[in-house]
């Protein structure tokens, strides 16, 4: 390389460029100075200059090659380092490979950014393949971009583009990865890999390959998430609870004398002989850390049946509504006779199935008892069904007491020609529907962008919620009844109560739909699944986001609590179902098993059984005990005492849309029966 | 590029009344046509799985346009799919078919049939973990043993040990059941639906409580209508079905099961004509037979033997009628050829020489009774043929040596012998003559090895009459005899050193089968040539 050479090349730039005066000044000062050169003795001159030469040159070559035969160095440098990282060592392989998939998808979208699109597009086909497995959901979204424009308007590209990309890898993987790009010189991928990745060197052992649920965090807000698990979350039972007055009485006669007498007064004499009694262990809940240890001890206690006692009390945040002492009566009867669940006890299925809806039910619910059961069609019809009502015996011979009042007849508006109760309103298809803790109203969320509240009393619309600007897709009553909160393609999730018609607070952060959502069992936070593939925990009384859970691959579309509130699971659109540790963010394990859309997801009332339903026709049963509390010694032994399946119930050619445990553990499901 | 090519973008363009597109400007098009694309689709895809399905509907992407604030569709939703037709002269252009529709038909249409309304259905999916065997519930592959009564009696269903005095209520589902395919059965047997409802009886689970039922309708339909063979037809397939449903037990219910079937299989008449064509039912019902004797056989022990008395009984009695004679040597044949062997076998011979004058032109005048004398003839020939290819299959495989060992040492039968293999091989014209000659050897060989001992002189009796049928095809039969030499001196030179070993194998299976060989050449003599094809070609199924 020659000094000419290089001056050459600056002029070329410059006039490429179009920077015509400094052009001009550059060829003056080239003149000069070899006019200044001539007498000299050139040859030292010459020796001085050549030896700072080639690195010059390089960096120079390496500029004028990058901005003219840029397509052909991004096909070339990018196969170079897949054939490159494909053959290193196996102990640090998967770390590099997934190097890979950020670079690829960035080389993509440099390629389409300089308007090379026939280039971009081959490059694209070429290598697709490698990351199929993993992404494609991304995949078939990037496939799209076809112009630069569609780059800025995307918005999972524009995100893409504008944040980058969090790698773990091990000190030694990156030494050989830098290594090899510095020794190979190719500057295009050593941009790209500077400019878009971040990486997070950890010293030691690069880290096993089933640890590597962190792929998809990849450009996800991870920092977001980081931050946002920070903030404690009390994920205890709330005080004073049912459950709490059941294990507190042994003797029935004498609990439903005390809850005849109690007043709001006895409630709060309640609340202060608990906290003096557990104040400490109420305490240790703030910190995640040592939630930790309040765990482990809830842990070992789990196989007895007094279960909840152990999950630490919290406070409501919410003004909770007030329940009537003879449904208090009537609860607390179901509560005691509440069949014990477990791994060798499982439940009775009652079965709904929907016939001849000509493929237009688009959700299902069941109410607390099983007694009634609601369908929403896509024709804005929301018809209900009282078992009771259509001499069903074995749906409800096996019910509570309480039933009888609904027992009676209640003719409706038609007569006796219909065996279902009519309730129309809504003037798109209803995606939703919930029924309150009592039985006492529905709720349903519409394509119409509007929740409508209808008694089952009355059989009538009582109010109708507008706030939302698009679909709402998922609508769910809280626990305690009169909030309720619901979740919408605008991106928001919304929280009501019953008697406003403005939502009391707005939960904006996701990214994309909010397609389910689904309240912690002591009403203080909602958790909600979103189409950007992540699980959020949101604080009600702030309104803000405390947990992000990452780790799904596609649309999350199911959402469960477990009821002493240190787990939820989740169902996305592949068939997976994710446990998570609520106070740590976690996943726990992911249970793979169904084929098809998990619809729906239940937990029995101890926590045990985890229910599922899902479009490939059956109903699962998982042992959620065995995972929670994975004792050291199996967890090293392998993953055998893992979540498992205990059962897979088909049906014969049902869907099943909608799960519900009774509160005596009879589990209800209901599906639309479609012809194969 | 995109998937959406430039000539589309014209024609939508034509098609909407912009004629002058320039070409840059389609190409600039497409790309953003085909984004906007995906981008709804993306959107309906979202509407479809929050309406609960799998499968993308036009409704949905109406949705999905919806969301996107685009104009809807306006129109006829059409219950067919959209046909596109590839424009011609163009490669990936594609048009949608419109055909002109008559008003007058649309209005002169009958009012289709009004949807039913939706219901709601509720059953038992599991009862304590455990899936009942409901006709709501999948049929589970494996029946788990019942557990526990109580279970049991809850789903309507009844314990599998049913007792008739318990007194029983069939739930509607099943009543209306049972009517609809008795109804079937009564009226339109060649239905598609009987065939649907046949596949019913078959899998379904939950059947039990019908299984009575059943029995009895069979039994009293077969008792009635003897004379209506599609009725007879369809009552057999009913029962056929309920007893490949694996769901159902019908051991109980044999004992009344069984005369109407073996009604069916020898009945003095069946139909209206004696020219209608019973032996179809004949068949069926020996195949039936069999089938229940193979799955029950083990259960109910007295089962076979009391079948095959009764069979042999009316195979015997030279008053029946030859119908009679013919269902009985069929089911007989269809219970194995054990059976054939013990009980038909010793009796054929006396049997024939009384069918003989019934067969023959000069004899027997009457052309039905004739043609029934030649189904029997038929039925024997087959069941004995049958029986002796059993025979033959079970030998051990015989190392293909031997039959160069074999005819080294007993060279005089095997020329006598090898012609009758031309008569063979005319079945066999699929093959070449080597490896025919690999597939028959070790048959003939046996069949050959008790003639030095006692078949000898049968086997030369034989000749003449093969003779005669080699003579038909001379080439053939002339051919195979220097095929054996070439195939045999290849042979000798390893056959001389094994046969040492050989020949004490030969020692034990020549004793075993001393009897086989009786028996071909005795069958031989009563059928004569009708009898080669079932040696060979069942053998030919194997090697095929």
């Amino acid at each position: 390389m020659d000094e000419e050479d290089i001056d050459k090349l600056v002029t070329a730039y410059l006039k490429k460029r179009g920077f015509k005066q400094a052009e001009l000044v550059f060829q003056e000062e080239l003149q000069q100075q070899q006019q200044q050169q001539q007498p000299p003795s050139k040859a030292g001159d010459r020796n001085r200059n050549s030896l700072a030469d080639p690195e010059i040159a390089k960096l120079v070559h390496s500029f004028t090659d990058r901005s003219e035969s840029c397509p052909v160095r991004y096909h070339d440098g990018y196969g170079k380092l897949r054939t490159w990282a494909d053959s290193s060592l196996d102990l640090y392989k998967h770390e590099l490979l997934r190097v890979l998939y950020p670079v690829f998808i960035h080389c993509f979208m440099d390629l389409i950014a300089q308007g090379h699109l026939q280039e971009a597009r081959t490059f694209f086909n070429s290598f697709r393949e490698d990351h199929v497995m993993m992404h494609s959901a991304d995949l078939l979204k990037l496939e799209g971009v076809l112009s630069p424009s569609h780059l800025e308007e995307m918005e999972f590209a524009h995100y893409l583009r504008h944040t980058k990309a969090n790698i773990k890898i091990c000190k030694y993987s990156y030494e050989l990865l830098l290594q090899y790009l510095h020794k190979t010189q190719s500057m295009t991928m050593l941009g790209i890999i500077n400019e878009r990745i971040n990486f997070q060197v950890t010293p030691g052992q690069p880290m096993s390959i089933s640890e590597d649920v962190g792929v998809e965090t990849m450009f996800t807000i991870e920092d977001a998430a980081n931050q946002a698990s920070h903030k404690e979350i009390q994920w205890g039972l709330l005080e004073d609870s049912l459950e709490d007055r059941l294990e507190k009485a042994g003797n029935p006669h004498l609990e439903s004398e005390k809850a005849n007498g109690e007043t709001k007064e006895g409630d709060l004499d309640d609340i202060k002989k608990r906290s003096g009694e557990g104040g400490k262990q109420s305490t240790s809940v703030k910190k995640s850390k040592k939630d930790k240890g309040a765990g482990a001890a809830g842990k070992n206690m789990r196989p007895e049946p007094n279960v909840v006692s152990v999950a630490p009390r919290v406070k409501p945040e919410l003004a909770l509504p007030v329940m009537s002492t003879e449904v208090e009566q009537s609860i607390l009867e179901d509560l005691r006779n509440r069949v014990q669940l477990s791994s060798s006890a499982l439940p009775s299925v009652s079965f709904y199935t929907f016939i001849n809806t000509h493929n237009s039910l688009n959700c299902s619910s069941i109410s607390q008892d099983g007694s009634l059961v609601a369908g929403g069609f896509s024709d804005s019809s929301l018809k209900v069904w009282d078992m009771a009502k259509l001499g069903q015996q074995s749906g409800t011979s096996m019910l509570q007491g309480e039933n009888d009042t609904t027992n009676e007849q209640v003719v409706g508006p038609n007569g006796g020609r219909r065996s279902y109760t009519l309730f129309q309103g809504h003037s798109g298809p209803i995606h939703s529907a919930t029924f309150s803790p009592l039985d006492d109203f529905i709720l349903t969320s519409s394509a119409d962008s509007t929740i409508r509240l209808w008694s089952t009393k009355l059989n009538a619309n009582i109010v109708c919620y507008k706030g939302h600007n698009y679909p709402v897709w998922d609508v769910q009553f809280s626990p305690a009844g009169h909030y309720f909160a619901s979740s919408s393609h605008d991106r928001t999730a919304r929280l009501w109560s019953m008697d406003r018609i403005q939502p009391l607070r707005i939960m904006a952060g996701h990214l994309s739909d909010v397609d389910c959502v689904q309240w912690h069992p002591n009403c203080n936070y909602i958790a909600t699944g979103s189409s950007d593939k992540t699980v959020r925990l949101w604080d009600v009384a702030s309104g803000e986001c405390v947990r992000i859970f990452i780790g799904h691959r596609s649309m999350i579309l199911s959402l469960a609590m477990s009821p002493e509130g240190r787990y939820m699971a989740s169902g996305d659109e592949d068939g997976t179902i994710m446990m998570w540790d609520v106070s740590s963010g976690r996943c726990i394990t992911p249970l793979m098993g169904h084929t098809s859309c998990v619809w729906t997801l239940a937990y029995s009332c101890e926590g045990t059984l985890l229910a599922s339903g899902s479009a490939d026709c059956t109903v699962k049963l998982w042992d959620v005990t065995t995972s929670t509390k994975v004792p050291r010694t199996e967890e090293k032994s392998g993953n055998t005492s893992r979540l498992r399946s205990l059962k897979t119930l088909p049906t014969k050619s049902t869907p099943v849309y909608a799960l519900q445990f009774s509160r005596r553990n009879l589990l209800f499901a209901a599906g639309a029966l479609s012809k194969a | 590029m995109s998937i959406v090519s430039k000539e589309s973008i014209e024609v939508i363009a034509q098609s909407i009344g912009i004629s002058n597109l320039s070409p840059d400007a389609a190409l600039a098009f497409a790309p953003d046509v085909e984004y906007r694309m995906r981008e709804i689709m993306q959107e309906a895809v979202k509407c479809m799985r929050h309406s609960r399905r799998t499968v993308l509907t036009v409704d949905d992407v109406d949705g999905a346009l919806n969301l996107k604030n685009v104009e809807p569709i306006y129109g006829f939703a059409s219950s067919g799919a959209l046909q596109f037709k590839k424009a011609i002269g163009h490669k990936d252009l594609f048009y949608l078919d419109e055909k002109d529709v008559d008003i007058k038909d649309v209005i002169e249409a009958p009012l289709p049939k009004a949807p039913l309304d939706t219901a709601v259905h509720c059953h038992w999916l599991a009862i304590e973990g455990v899936q009942p065997a409901i006709p709501e519930n999948a049929p589970v592959e494996v029946i788990t043993a019942p557990r526990g009564k109580s279970q049991e009696q809850k789903d309507d269903g009844l314990p599998v040990d049913i007792r008739l005095p318990i007194r029983h209520v069939l739930s509607r589902e099943l009543q209306l059941y049972f009517e609809k395919i008795t109804e079937l059965t009564m009226r339109s047997p060649d239905s598609v639906l009987f065939k649907e409802a046949l596949v019913s009886l078959a899998t379904d689970s939950g059947l039990h409580p019908l299984v009575p039922y059943f029995t009895c309708f069979v039994a009293d339909e077969v008792s009635r209508g003897l004379s209506d063979l599609p009725l007879l037809l369809a009552l057999l397939r009913v029962v056929r079905s309920l007893l490949h449903n694996p769901h159902i037990n019908m051991e109980p219910y044999l004992h009344q099961l069984m005369p109407a079937v073996v009604t069916c299989l020898v009945a003095k008449r069946l139909g209206k004509r004696l020219a209608d064509n019973h032996w179809e039912l004949r068949d069926f019902a020996a195949n039936l037979v069999s089938s229940i004797c193979k799955r029950y056989g083990q259960v109910y022990s007295t089962l076979q033997s009391r079948l095959t008395r009764q069979l042999i009984n009316a195979f015997l009695n030279p008053t029946h009628t030859l119908a009679t004679h013919y269902g009985a040597v069929q089911g007989l044949a269809a219970l194995g050829s054990n059976v054939v062997r013990l009980l038909i076998l010793p009796n054929l011979e006396p049997y024939l020489q009384l069918l003989e004058p019934e067969m023959l032109l000069e004899t027997q005048k009457n052309k039905i009774k004739r043609h029934e004398a030649w189904r029997v003839y038929g039925a024997l020939l087959h069941a004995s043929g049958q029986s002796l290819y059993d025979r033959f299959k079970i030998l051990p495989p015989l190392p293909s040596l031997q039959p160069g060992a074999v005819w080294k040492t007993n060279a005089r039968v095997i020329t006598s012998l090898s012609k009758k293999r031309g008569a063979i091989t005319e079945h066999l014209e699929q093959q070449s003559p080597l490896k025919k000659m690999a597939v028959d050897g070790p048959i003939n060989a046996v069949s050959t090895n008790p003639s030095p001992t006692n078949g000898r002189e049968e086997a030369t009796a034989l000749t003449p009459a093969n003779d005669s049928d080699a003579d038909a095809t001379p080439s053939a039969a002339g051919k195979e005899p220097n095929d054996i030499d070439a195939g045999a001196g290849s042979g000798r030179v390893n056959g001389s050193i094994r046969s040492v070993n050989m020949s004490a194998m030969l020692q034990q299976i020549w004793k075993d089968d001393l009897n086989s060989g009786r028996l071909l050449v005795s069958l031989f003599e009563r059928f004569g040539e009708s009898l080669i094809p079932f040696i060979p070609s069942p053998e030919l199924l194997v090697f095929l």
